[in-house]
């Protein structure tokens, strides 16, 4: 394998890769970036046997072949290139590979190719056309509920739905359930559902970023999801079980409705936020056209801050996990949101005041005092 | 242990050479030989120590300490210039440190609330005999299934191998030959997890706190 390619497009393409590539895996070939050049085209492969990501490299292909290099490595040379255009050249006889940049030159040994697993294709199954910015608008809503605990792996994915014209898609830990429905242009050409890995849509998010497309592809097999755009292809295996009915969790009804400044809360939130350290929470006291947030750590400090709202009723004081409430505010993009509470140990309500259809409910965090 | 509160200087010879100038501080002799120097600063950290067994002589005005190390010897050469407090307390003695949270309080909290280590868990035994050393709780599920609870602080590899060995210890007895295990632990280690899953043994984290109803149980939109 040989190719020449700029330094700037193997520095974008291997930190796209390295970022799938595996940390931890006993194989060491996971922990490596396949370069792949093949019919005067190169491409980058990474997998961590969940995720799995091929991007395009551009390049002048002037060997075939295929390769594995240490990701880490390989990003940290592509990183510190001194010239604009860089050579890779497999040495077979050495088991390297030589990356030549303007006099830099290195020696890479390489990983074994032959553990490295083949990238799943599409098949024949039916391919769904996206709007990629509603798509990665959609993920960008809910992934912060997701839950990061690898014990209850369900909860680690986001529950994806597609039909017509609309897109759902749900995330919760337990402690905090986003939903946001997206209402898209025109109806899509299929259907389907899969509750997908929250790092693999998060990554599919960045791709979508940071490429032209207006569409993206998802192609739904039994147990695997492949995304394509922009050129790459990020295949994803999916999570097993059932996820939760979000359905039922959401209360029938609410003792309280406020609608507030959303940035006016979120400023407020974000400022008393410094003193609820160590697990503290954040207490909301709801009093006659008043809701004072106040946070108090022990050998640390307090805060209070108040803001008119229009609360009516008998004064009541409810806890939240400070960043929890936060993820909620800050998910919010309308101007106004709306605030729905029953009691200090149930469920609260914060949803987009303008009905663009998301919705985040957050437990509650018992106060002690 | 002998506390003397003392205006004096110190001279350290040994593997090096170290003088405390003239200054008020807190000698501590222990009966174990030890001897630590203190000064009001400096955190928990004595400016000066020697670790047991020492030699201690004492005259009007000195203090001197000695220990050998191999060939050499190590000193320490209190010259006291006055003398501001000298007690001697009987401490009898000692007890060992108590730490809460330790596989004791675990099985304890444990033992009377068995369902945090599974739903429908009841207890059957504490320190269930095998050949191989006693298993921390036997219980019933609700099917009457026996489950062999093994109780760390720390989940590690090393406590699902201990576990592994009674299951099989265990399940010589025909009459038991389907029990299951469980590991219960504050922390269980991620290498735990795997090594516990693959050997189809199930482990649970437990909150001590919580299991004693010191404290209650994080709300949460469902189970």
């Amino acid at each position: 394998m040989k190719l020449q390619t700029s330094s700037a497009d193997l520095l974008a393409q291997v930190g796209a890769a390295a970022r799938v590539a595996s940390t931890r895996s006993a194989v060491q070939a996971l922990s490596g970036v396949q370069v792949v050049a093949a019919d005067g085209q190169a491409e980058l492969r990474a997998t961590d046997m969940e995720v799995g990501l091929r991007v395009p490299l551009p390049a002048t292909v002037e060997r075939d072949g295929s390769v594995v290099l240490p990701a880490r490595l390989l990003l940290d040379v592509a990183r510190v290139l001194p010239a604009s255009d860089v050579s890779l050249e497999l040495r077979p006889s050495e088991g390297d590979v030589e990356i030549v940049s303007g006099s830099a030159r290195y020696h890479v040994r390489t990983l074994r190719g032959e553990d490295f697993p083949p990238f799943p294709e599409a098949g024949d199954g039916s391919v769904v056309r996206v709007p990629a910015d509603a798509f990665v608008a959609t993920v960008r809503k809910v992934e912060r509920s997701a839950s990061k605990d690898e014990t209850r792996p369900i909860l680690t994915g986001i529950l994806v739905s597609a039909s017509g014209s609309d897109l759902k898609m749900v995330a919760t830990d337990s402690y905090r359930l986003s939903v946001k429905e997206t209402k898209l242009e025109s109806p899509l050409d299929g259907e389907f559902e899969a509750n997908v890995p929250a790092r693999a849509l998060g990554e599919l998010a960045r791709l979508a970023e940071g490429a032209d497309d207006a569409e993206l592809t998802v192609a739904r097999q039994e147990n695997q999801v492949i995304f394509s755009v922009g050129g790459a292809v990020l295949a994803s295996r999916l999570i097993d079980g059932q996820f939760p009915n979000y359905n039922q969790l959401l209360p029938d009804g609410y003792e309280h409705d406020l609608i507030v400044d959303s940035e006016e809360v979120r400023a407020v939130v974000r400022r008393m936020s410094l003193m609820a350290q160590k697990n503290a929470p954040l207490r909301l006291r709801f009093s006659e056209g008043e809701l004072t947030v106040s946070a108090q750590t022990p050998d640390v400090g307090e805060a209070s801050e108040s803001l008119p709202v229009p609360f009516a009723g008998e004064a009541f004081e409810i806890g939240f996990n400070p960043e929890f409430l936060r993820d909620g505010l800050e998910s919010v993009d309308s101007e106004q949101a709306k605030l729905r509470l029953i009691s200090p140990l149930r469920p609260g309500l914060i949803e987009a005041a303008d009905d663009s259809g998301f919705l985040y409910l957050i437990m509650p965090i018992r106060l002690n005092v | 242990m002998r506390l003397i509160v003392a205006r004096c200087e110190v001279t350290y010879t040994g593997r090096l050479t170290a003088v405390l100038p003239e200054a008020l501080r807190l000698l501590m002799l222990k009966a174990d030989g030890s001897v630590m120097v203190h000064a009001d600063t400096g955190g928990f950290k004595p400016q000066n120590w020697m670790t047991p067994p020492t030699v201690i002589e004492e005259s009007d005005d000195h203090i001197v300490v000695r220990k050998f190390a191999g060939k050499t010897e190590d000193r320490l050469d209190i010259r006291i210039a006055e003398v501001i407090s000298d007690v001697t307390h009987d401490m009898g003695e000692a007890a060992e440190l108590e730490k809460d949270g330790v596989e004791k309080h675990l099985q304890e909290a444990l033992a009377d609330a068995p369902h945090w280590c599974g739903e429908g868990f009841r207890l059957v035994r504490r320190e269930w005999p095998t050949d191989i050393g006693p298993v921390d709780l036997m219980c019933r599920d609700e099917d009457d299934g026996w489950i062999a609870v093994e109780i760390k602080r720390i989940g590690t590899i090393d406590a699902v191998e201990q576990l592994t060995r009674y299951l099989d210890r265990i399940r010589q007895d025909p009459a038991m030959n389907d029990v299951r295990g469980v590991l219960a632990a504050q922390v269980v280690k991620p290498q735990a997890r795997v090594l516990a899953e693959a050997r189809g043994i199930d482990w649970v984290e437990v909150d001590l706190a919580v299991v004693r109803g010191d404290r209650e149980p994080d709300l949460t939109l469902f189970t």
